[in-house]
């Protein structure tokens, strides 16, 4: 009895810190399931689809960012646009001068500066997030859009309203096929990007004082003030790194398909965002929440779609419907279970004492 | 004498720690019933369970006749138990008269909220109870103390038949105190049952008629308050018999330190005070007397209008971390909303203040830091399991102690404590007294402010009556009486 109610118990509080993996499995399990339906088996490859897919690596580096951005109990709407730009001017810097390291630089002091200006709206001008970033995300891509129409194509590499990069530069070939579809043990080099991301900032806010000032900032801005925190400085400081996970999604967006379309690429990438920081377990109410989490938010996030595109009988134009069914049913399930479970104690707990008197 | 409350045989755990024993309460119609017991005892937790905010692993509650079990928050208010909860609850974000009516709105036509009525109702209700808060003002901009009279006044509002009182009195003046108790008399009379729960012995003994002792979540005793003495209690509490030793010495203090030269700021105006190496000095005067402003400036939470504050001969302005760098620490008032950080741990939430001073080595050691909390811990006798458990699992009181460590953990030379006892039981409050003392020896500056004038006979060598934004009265340790800082806190008397 003792036994199974400690097993119990470590069950509910795993649950309780990783119900985002248990959220993984289960839906590679239904993944897996439509495909043995649709006739065919469930393979690795499949799973280094997922893995590979521009879902989990370039929306997955920017919704740490963004996990940062709500850690702080704000948020950040234009990343997607953000990309856009970033991604424009990477490529057009890569045309230019043929330099990886050029590209890469352009990539992060841009996507940087775009960051800055978000948190200096937000932080200083202590405008509301949620109506800055709109702003700034129907600027970013607006610019862009209007750039490609009247530039060169020998820079912008394209005829067709575009940024491409250009097949002439020597560098192309390594970038986009030694780099970007290449791969070490099944796993491509942009998911590694990736992973190492979600490492590096693992560490940051589990290990560095930087990161425990997020969650505080986050979680009582007044009493961390009151801590001698620099909370200003915070709440900016997180649209900069997003900002510069933006620039190296710009670099992975560029390596892994070589192009930019500024009227319709990376539009809702915000929303996918935020769907996987969710499924990951972060609170939006700020304060709480694992960066371990958007692996696991950013996989399941990319194998809802693979679900959803795998039945055939989904027509395009409901597909989105499925999508939001799913993101609704797995949170409710995340918020509920702790609400049902304390009702079936106190249930138990009810009749018991009620039998016993 | 009708019996309309009884608690039999509640015991309570979370996880492993027992927060609650086969404990028992009982309260009869028309009395101040005082719940007494050191911090972490379980007295808010039982509250909490008779209110249905928490479920008892087990045990029986019978008000008014009607047994329950695990009641819900809705059953109990509709019974008729009102509570005001240690923390403050208000919404800040709301005007006074909106928190007061708050899910129980007046409507008049189309259902629609009825506001004139409300804020008429309010204003009423005020003037009975003899409160000076504007009904349509913003609760944001609320003092502490007047938050907490809000709340208070938000649950003599219902009309419910037993009203809790957690540490109602912890932002209070002696002033607001008695007019609260002669409020409390007054419904006693009308047949009203209060719980009144406080660690300030002498209030106990003014107001309750019966008491019940708890101690480490078990029950003690109980019986008429004209039986026993607060000695006799006091052991109760803690389990040997107390000496409230008189612990102040007279010491030789070091050189001037810190200088308020004809400092102005919100809510006071051109004073100047020097403070010395090793010095203790309290801080008095009712709410808008500029105290707990003046205080605040001192930190930099709140702008200089005019004037300087010096820290050995140089002039401190700017941030908090620049205030913090120079060796000066504050503990704010309003634990809730102004110390605890809910999403950290207790650790994360001792070390956050020394890691600003620290902040370019960014790599944290947990070991260290575990190091540094665990002698924190000990010297102030911090009753908590682990320290990765929630901040919110303990007690007001160990609290409060939690952050008395952080602010000692960033080694300042200057200690500002804004309502240092605030919720801490006798024992801990001894302990913090003779820490005040340990510090002032070792050549530390403390500052304090504070209501409670037996605090200040017991360690201050000077205390500073504010009235007005103005010094109404420095008084040197040997001239501290109730009587003497109440008559220049009111502005009855006056030194200059
Ligand atoms: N949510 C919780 N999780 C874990 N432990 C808790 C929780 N709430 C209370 N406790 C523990 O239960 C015990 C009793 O706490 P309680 O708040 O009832 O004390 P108290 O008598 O009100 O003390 P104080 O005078 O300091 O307010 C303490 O040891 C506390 O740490
Ligand atoms: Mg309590």
């Amino acid at each position: 009895m003792k036994k199974t109610n400690n097993l119990t118990k470590q069950i509910g509080s795993f649950w309780a810190h990783y119900s985002y993996i248990v959220v993984m499995l289960v839906i590679m399990i239904v993944y897996a399931i439509t495909i043995s339906a649709n006739g065919s088996s469930f393979r690795w490859s499949h799973i280094t689809a997922i893995l590979s897919s521009q879902n989990t690596c370039i929306i997955g580096t920017m919704a740490i960012g963004m996990a940062l951005v709500v850690l702080t109990g704000q948020i950040d709407l234009s990343i997607g646009s953000s990309l856009v730009f970033t991604t424009s001017a990477c490529i057009v810097v890569f045309n230019m001068t043929n330099s990886i390291l050029a590209m890469i630089a352009a990539a992060l002091i841009v996507g940087g500066i775009l960051g800055l200006i978000n948190g200096a709206l937000v932080g200083l001008a202590k405008m509301p997030p949620f109506i800055a970033t709109m702003g700034t995300m129907l600027i970013y891509r607006s610019l862009s859009l209007s750039v490609v129409r009247s530039m060169d194509t020998a820079i912008s590499g394209s005829t067709s309203s575009q940024f491409a990069m250009l097949r002439s530069n020597s560098k192309y070939d390594f970038l986009r096929f030694s780099f970007g579809t290449g791969k070490i043990l099944s796993i491509p080099y942009i998911t590694l990007v990736f992973l190492l991301m979600v490492l590096l900032f693992i560490f940051v806010t589990k290990k560095t004082k930087y990161g425990k000032s997020i969650y505080a900032v986050g979680s009582n801005e007044k009493a961390a003030h009151l801590s001698g925190i620099n909370t200003t400085f915070i709440k900016v400081s997180v649209y900069v790194v997003t900002g510069l996970l933006v620039g190296v999604a710009s670099v992975l967006q560029a390596c892994k398909l070589g192009n930019i379309t500024p009227a319709s690429s990376g539009k809702s990438y915000e929303m996918y965002a935020i769907a996987a920081i969710v499924l990951g377990g972060i609170s939006m109410a700020g304060g709480k929440g694992n960066l371990l989490g958007v692996i696991f938010g950013a996989l399941s996030y990319t194998t809802v779609n693979f679900i959803i595109v795998s039945i055939p009988s989904l027509t395009v134009d409901i597909q989105d419907t499925f999508q939001g069914l799913v993101l609704i049913i797995v949170i409710l399930i995340q918020t509920l279970s702790p609400v049902l479970k304390e009702k079936a104690q106190i249930a138990k707990r009810r009749r018991l004492a009620e039998s016993g008197k | 004498m009708k019996r309309i409350l009884e608690m039999s045989h509640i015991s309570k755990a979370f996880g492993g720690v027992k927060a609650l024993t086969d404990v028992h309460l009982e309260v009869n119609e028309g009395e101040v019933h005082a719940l007494l017991g050191e911090n972490g005892a379980g007295k808010s937790t039982l509250m909490n369970i008779l209110t249905g905010v928490l479920q008892a692993d087990s045990g029986k509650i019978t008000f008014l006749g009607k047994d329950y079990y695990t009641p819900t928050i809705t059953q109990m208010e509709e019974a008729g138990i009102a509570f005001v909860h240690q923390e403050l609850n208000v919404i800040n974000d709301l005007t006074v008269v909106d928190n007061i009516f708050l899910t129980r709105e007046l409507t008049g036509k189309f259902g629609l909220i009825d506001e004139d009525k409300e804020v008429q109702k309010t204003r009423e209700l005020f003037e009975s109870l003899g409160v000076k808060i504007d009904p349509t003002a913003m609760v944001r901009t609320l003092k502490t103390s007047e938050k907490q009279l809000l709340e208070i006044c938000k649950a003599l509002y219902t009309d419910a038949k037993l009203i809790i009182l957690d540490e109602p009195t912890t932002s209070l003046s002696n002033e607001e105190i008695d007019h609260l108790f002669g409020i409390l008399s007054k419904l006693r009379e009308q047949g009203k049952s209060f719980i009144f729960i406080s660690h300030k012995m002498p209030e106990i003994f003014t107001i309750a008629d019966r008491y019940t002792v708890f101690r480490n979540g078990t029950f003690i005793s109980s019986g008429d308050i004209k039986d026993t003495t607060p000695k006799d209690v006091t052991s109760d509490m803690v389990g040997t018999t107390f000496v409230d030793a008189d612990m102040y010495e007279q010491r030789e203090l070091g050189e001037e330190i810190l200088k308020l030269h004809k400092l102005s700021g919100r809510g006071f105006s051109k004073i100047s005070l020097s403070f010395r190496k090793g010095e203790i000095v309290a801080f008095t005067g009712l709410a808008g007397s500029g105290a707990s402003e003046l205080m605040q400036t001192m930190f930099g939470v709140l702008p200089i209008e005019g004037g300087s504050i010096e820290y050995k001969g140089k002039k401190l302005e700017g941030s908090i971390a620049h205030f913090m760098k120079n060796k000066i620490a504050m503990l704010p008032s309003n634990r809730k909303e102004n110390s605890v950080i809910k999403d950290l741990s207790i650790l994360e939430n001792f070390y956050i203040a020394e890691h600003v001073l620290s902040f370019k080595k960014q790599i944290i050691k947990k070991s260290v830091e575990d190091e540094r909390y665990e002698q924190q811990k000990k010297t102030l006798r911090i009753k908590a399991a682990s320290s990765s458990a929630e901040i919110t699992s303990l007690s007001g009181g160990n609290q409060q102690k939690v952050f008395l460590a952080k602010w000692l953990n960033t080694g300042a030379e200057v200690l500002l404590f804004n309502n240092p006892t605030r919720g801490v039981d006798v024992g801990a409050k001894a302990e913090i007294y003779r820490l005040i003392l340990e510090f002032a020896k070792a050549g530390k500056t403390v500052i304090f402010n504070t209501l409670e004038i037996p605090e200040v006979q017991k360690i201050a060598d000077r205390c500073v009556v504010f009235y007005g934004g103005k010094v109404a009265a420095i008084l040197d340790h040997k001239d501290v009486s109730e009587k003497t800082v109440m008559g220049y806190s009111t502005g009855i008397n006056t030194q200059r």
